[in-house]
């Protein structure tokens, strides 16, 4: 299924592009697998995800047309 | 939980000193209230490796900022007998010196304003997505931290 993934701060700076479709993943580490070859440097920043506004904190099943999006450390206020 | 729309908390540029004024002079009428306590979170001119920081520029994934926002405050006025919580946080460009951040926390008693204000900033500043991006005099820039 396709994803949109959208992306924030830092990882910005890796990716060229603040969203991005994702064609034929299932779950979120397929996701991030597939982030990770396509941007190497992803791997050298930390950073969780959130599926659908919901931080998720392990391997998660996704669905057509998800969002998806990478949120490296929080630096509001 | 019933739906509701989250109550914005974000403004394009700086958050000026007569809003913060006229905030304040908005709680008159609400004669209960015996305390207000107030937070401002100003842009800092840090210099890093000799260079000087000179504007942030603020970027949210607002939705669901919102959304935590909402949740923070839900959970704060649950734990403190207060008369009302407002929070405003700037996005775009700001300047050093300008204030960014405005928490304004009100109750019958300055003990109640004082703990809420403290813990919503607290809160919001490690649980919020919201990201800066710290500008140099050069142009050059980096991703803030918080500490």
């Amino acid at each position: 299924m396709d994803v949109n993934v959208i992306i924030f701060g830092k990882l910005i700076d890796i990716t060229g592009s603040s969203s991005l479709t994702v064609n034929n993943v299932t779950d979120t580490a397929q996701l991030n697998e597939q982030l990770r070859n396509r941007f190497p440097g992803l791997s050298a920043y930390p950073y969780i995800m959130a599926v659908e506004k919901e931080i998720i904190h392990v391997n998660t099943l996704l669905q057509n047309n998800n969002t998806v999006a990478l949120l490296p450390p929080y630096a509001g206020g | 939980m019933k739906e509701r729309k989250p109550k914005n908390i974000f403004v394009q540029g700086a958050i000026a000193s007569s809003f913060i004024a006229d905030s304040i002079q908005k709680h008159s009428s609400k004669t209960g209230i015996g305390g207000h306590s107030i937070f401002l979170g100003q842009v800092r001119a840090d210099i890093i490796e000799e260079k000087k920081v000179s504007s942030i520029e603020y970027t949210a994934y607002e939705e669901m900022a919102l959304q935590k926002m909402d949740s923070i405050r839900e959970d704060i006025f649950e734990k403190y007998p207060l008369a009302c919580l407002h929070v405003y946080h700037s996005l775009g460009n700001i300047a050093a010196g300008e204030i960014c951040l405005f928490v304004f926390a009100s109750s019958a008693h300055r003990k109640a304003a004082i703990d809420a204000c403290e813990e919503t900033v607290e809160r919001l500043k490690a649980e919020l997505p919201i990201w800066g991006k710290e500008f140099f005099e050069d142009a050059s820039y980096q991703w803030k931290e918080n500490k």
